[in-house]
């Protein structure tokens, strides 16, 4: 006869105040709050970021310069524009999810070091503003990859609180990354091996990693820029001797792998929500758990693809090479993902779309980054807008789509009440249409030969152009369903139980929102997150059940004859 | 050990938590060190000898003398973790400045400019690294001295004595860093 482990229930806590806006503004080291600062924080830079992306797009409308004044506005704001959306939204936001879940998904009170927590968040809304304030001293103009001699010799000031702005940020990065690892080695629960964590633990592991290794270059790399452009030493000036190609190898033995810290979070968001809303065990869990790894590793080991028209030919080959194997462990995680939906018992939940979304576009830009490996493609498309299309479908239609997946699957439990699902499947229908119409048409563009980075293009191109730029306003108008939904939601929605989606991960055996302990006494962990279906599952889920009040959304899988109980605050 | 055991859950969670910590951030931060070694590296690379001809190569006898000081308050730093700690670290702690001088005195005189621009430098940007990281570990043993003298340690509270390990760690970390300097600036 099965074991069944039931959760340590004490009794169900309630805040005694609600969350307000005196607390995202006030210094604190409970992981939760900080959690939710990482996310406001970086959802006003993703509205930042996004505004500059429609006037990108606005002045695109027309192959001739209509709103910016000159090419040098339009390089200050694609360049802020990337650099926004990189740094100060997509890494922090996956940060905010870290620190919200993971003390949660182990069980534990709070992260190892609360302080450094904190202190790490707050090095990130002056870092913001020191971005910002490049316009008002002439804003950095080399793109988000800043390449000398552009950034040495001739961007202006905002160049340099560019470079101090990534600073902080970097140290930010790896203070939040020691947080992490020391809390998923140290403070597991008794009962959960490595191999029984959620693989958005695991996720986070492997992206800490990353982090720990690959920020120490960027700290370097904009160490030398900074001494260039402040000290006037010379080491990106060939004229002195110096080497730009110094710069490229720095920079992209950090930002390569950014990518992955970018997108492994968002991986693990999907094993997740795939596994729950298809109430289905993960199929593959130690292959998905392990392939985290093994990208971060080989990530290691294809900086210099980016670098493919101006590296040393012999060495293109091997680079060629290792960029294609790290495909490999990639595609072991979607062959999983699709294991797990197969024969599942799905739920279209507006969490399930959005991570339905993410398989799909992902996969197109996996596919074009296999394309981009390839050293003769790459050098025909090198530098147009096929590439820019890539990286927008890995990192919109994975980063964030993953992030949207998440919100909707965890924001019950932050915020104690339920997000519209007609809202929801409405937001996904329009963002996942209009982000389509927005980014496909750029591989043809970029195909067709049309660089990225210029607001002057030749007339051939424009009526593409217009497609792309109405859908990106559709998309950026797609963000506001959302954000009505967060204000409605929050207002009047739906209280939620602390388990609305009968989900096995700890986090979701306490109320919702927690209680400032998290737990009441230590919690149990079933001993397989994943082990949707099981007698002793729906045993544990009918134990939480019988505790916090039933889950809003019964599956398939939940026993008929459960007597519903009034949900918290009704 | 004992004394450890004396700690709640808690407490033993919360001190194993300071010792990855530790582990963990250097682990990361020795990166920063083996980035600046790969740019030396790139940069020598641009230029048909190292030191570039014409300029003079910097001298070694005296950052080799730093060096075994450096190493030698490693030792005095590992003797005065296990007892002795003041006048073991008061040790270490002269050793580090004798380090520290020998190295400024050559960071000043380094030539950079003209032809040498490179080559003094990176040079200087290596060594001030490493020299703010020296300073300020040294800083922080020197303050765990003043505590040990007043007996601060003395009731053996392993959250209390943590920081002796903890500053010898890092003090660890600011020799292991030279080391690797060392070899790319003076032998490779």
């Amino acid at each position: 006869m099965a074991t069944i482990s039931v959760p340590l229930i004490g009794g169900r806590a309630v805040e005694g105040k609600r969350f307000g806006i005196s607390d995202i503004l006030r210094w604190t080291v409970d992981h939760k709050v900080i959690g939710i600062q990482y996310m406001l924080t970086a959802s006003f830079f993703f509205i930042v970021g996004g505004a500059l992306a429609m006037l990108i797009r606005w002045e695109l409308l027309t192959p001739t310069l209509d709103i910016m004044a000159d090419g040098q506005q339009y390089n200050q704001l694609f360049s802020i524009h990337g650099t926004v959306m990189i740094f100060l939204w997509i890494v922090p936001m996956m940060a905010g999810f870290g620190n919200y879940l993971l003390p949660l998904m182990l069980g534990a009170k709070d992260m190892a070091f609360p302080w450094l927590n904190a202190f790490a968040f707050w090095l990130i809304p002056p870092a913001g503003i020191l971005m910002l304030m490049g316009w008002f001293v002439g804003q950095a103009e080399a793109g988000w990859t800043s390449y000398p001699p552009l950034s040495t010799l001739y961007s202006l000031d905002g160049q340099t609180l560019w470079a101090m702005s990534l600073h902080l940020l970097g140290l930010s990065s790896i203070l939040g990354a020691v947080n992490f690892i020391v809390t998923i080695k140290n403070m597991r629960p008794v009962g959960m091996g490595y191999f029984q964590m959620p693989l958005f633990v695991w996720a986070i592991l492997a992206t800490s990693i990353i982090i720990l290794m690959a920020t120490p270059f960027l700290a370097g790399a904009l160490t030398l820029l900074i001494l260039d452009r402040v000290v006037g030493t010379q080491f990106f000036n060939p004229a002195q001797g110096g080497d730009v190609l110094l710069w490229q190898n720095v920079f992209w033995f950090y930002s390569h792998p950014a990518v992955y810290i970018m997108v492994l979070p968002a991986f693990g968001i999907l094993s997740e929500v795939l596994s729950v809303h298809a109430r289905k065990p993960i199929f593959g869990y130690r292959a998905i758990a392990l392939s985290s790894l093994a990208i971060a590793l080989v990530g290691f080991t294809v900086w210099a693809h980016h670098m493919f028209t101006s590296l040393t030919p012999e060495l293109r080959i091997p680079f060629m090479i290792t960029s294609m194997i790290i495909a490999v462990p990639t595609g072991i995680k979607v062959f999983s993902w699709l294991g797990t939906l197969f024969m599942g018992k799905i739920r279209f939940t507006s969490a399930m779309l959005f991570g339905l979304g993410f398989l799909s576009m992902f996969v197109i830009g996996g596919i074009s980054g296999v394309m981009l490996a390839s050293v003769p493609y790459n050098i025909h498309v090198h530098d147009t807008y096929f590439v820019v299309s890539h990286l927008h479908f890995v990192l919109y239609g994975g980063s964030v789509f993953g992030i949207y997946a998440g919100l909707y699957h965890w924001f019950p439990k932050i915020s104690g009440r339920m997000l519209d699902e007609r809202l929801g499947r409405l937001h996904f229908i329009v963002t996942y249409i209009s982000f389509f119409f927005t980014f496909f048409p750029q591989h043809i563009l970029g195909m067709s030969g049309m660089p990225r980075r210029v607001a002057v293009y030749a007339p051939e191109y424009q009526s593409l152009n217009v497609v792309v730029s109405i859908a990106s306003f559709i998309l950026g108008i797609s963000t506001f369903i959302l954000i009505w939904n967060v204000i409605v939601s929050l207002r009047a929605g739906k209280r939620a139980s602390a388990n609305p989606w009968r989900a096995l991960t700890l986090e979701w055996a306490t109320s919702s929102p927690p209680p400032v302990t998290n737990f009441i006494g230590d919690p149990v962990p079933y001993r397989n997150p994943y082990g949707y279906g099981s007698e002793s599952a729906n045993a544990y889920l009918n134990a939480l059940e019988s505790a916090y009040g039933p889950s809003e959304h019964p599956s398939p899988d939940a026993p008929k004859a459960i007597k519903p109980a009034p949900a918290a605050g009704d | 050990m004992n004394a450890e055991h004396s700690l709640s859950r808690d407490e033993r969670i919360a001190l194993q938590n300071r010792k990855t910590g530790i582990t963990v951030f250097q682990i990361s931060w020795i990166m920063v060190f083996v980035c600046l070694c790969i740019v030396n590296l790139q940069i020598r690379s641009n230029f048909p000898s190292w030191p570039p001809a014409g300029v003079a190569a910097l001298d070694r006898i005296l950052p080799t003398i730093a060096t075994l000081a450096l190493i030698a308050s490693g030792v005095t730093t590992q003797r005065g973790v296990k007892g002795d700690l003041v006048t073991q670290w008061r040790i270490a702690l002269g050793l580090g400045i004798v380090f520290t001088l020998i190295m400024f005195a050559q960071w000043v005189t380094v030539d950079t400019g003209g032809l040498g621009a490179q080559y003094g430098t990176i040079f200087r940007v290596m060594v001030a690294y490493h020299a703010v990281h020296a300073v300020v570990i040294g800083w922080i043993m020197w303050g765990v001295v003043k505590k040990a003298a007043r007996g601060d340690y003395a009731d053996g509270n392993p959250l209390k004595t943590w920081i002796i390990e903890g500053a010898a760690r890092l003090w660890y970390f600011v020799i292991a860093a030279w080391v690797l300097f060392y070899i790319v600036l003076y032998i490779v």
